[in-house]
């Protein structure tokens, strides 16, 4: 860990050398996140109109998230920062879940047994 | 402890005032987080192929509630795994901080487990509308 790197041997883990790369993937990772909440709203929207505008609208606010954690991880080293924000995705999963049983029981190109 | 003051634990305010233990290396924070991130799709995942089957697939013959044999325990597992996720990490992260050996994780279970279930139901369902 404490070897100097020299030019002809780079380190092993890539973040060694720069911790930097962690936080971007984390970043990156939450952009994922939104964008499927973002796909999931497309799906949902085919059946539910309303419903679906309803997931979409989440997608912005989990990209949203992903920034705050970037800029609040910068300024403070608490360790468990974003418990709150991770409670709420998982929150928000479950509810978008629940949300879409309803639509794929009540929906308008599935009535049960009819089809 | 009782299951009551168990869940209390698990609430964010109670995790961001755990103080047991040291701070971290914030490489591990960033790759518990996204870890927890990457379940969390897993689960958006399967919430959206639930729906697919539901709402896309045409119906099976003679087996008129097939999709929804298929779809709504999808939809259901992602719920569970969304939460499961989170409890997940609440516990590797509680780890980190005292240095103790990472626990067990269920998900995987959860989530072979799911698929198994879907595959066999997705064959009786097609055996059933094909034999009938």
């Amino acid at each position: 860990m404490t070897a100097p790197q020299g030019r002809g041997r780079p380190a092993d883990d890539p973040e060694e050398q720069d911790p930097g790369l962690a936080r971007e993937r984390t970043s990156l990772a939450w952009t994922r996140t939104a964008i499927s909440f973002a796909a999931l709203g497309g799906a949902v929207l085919k059946a539910n109109v309303i419903s679906g505008l309803l997931v979409l609208a989440v997608a912005p606010v989990v990209w949203q998230l992903g920034r705050v954690s970037r800029s609040r991880a910068a300024r403070t080293d608490l360790p468990t920062v974003g418990a709150t924000r991770l409670f709420v995705i998982a929150l928000t999963i479950v509810a978008v879940s629940l949300l879409c049983f309803l639509v794929a029981i009540f929906g308008r190109s599935a009535p049960l047994g009819l089809r | 402890m009782s299951w009551s003051r168990r869940l209390t634990t698990l609430l964010p305010r109670a995790v961001e005032r755990d103080n047991s233990g040291t701070e971290p290396d914030p490489r591990f924070t960033f790759a518990n987080e996204r870890t927890f991130l990457a379940w969390s799709r897993t689960a958006l995942a399967l919430v959206i192929a639930g729906l697919g089957i539901v709402q896309l697939l045409p119906p099976f013959p003679r087996v008129p509630a097939g999709r929804h044999l298929l779809g709504l325990p999808l939809i259901a597992l992602g719920a569970v795994l969304a939460a499961a996720a989170y409890v997940e990490w609440v516990r590797s992260q509680r780890a980190l901080r005292r240095g103790d050996p990472l626990p067990h994780s269920v998900l995987p279970w959860i989530l072979a487990a799911t698929i198994t279930g879907i595959a066999i139901i997705a064959g009786v369902v097609l055996l059933v509308s094909a034999l009938r």
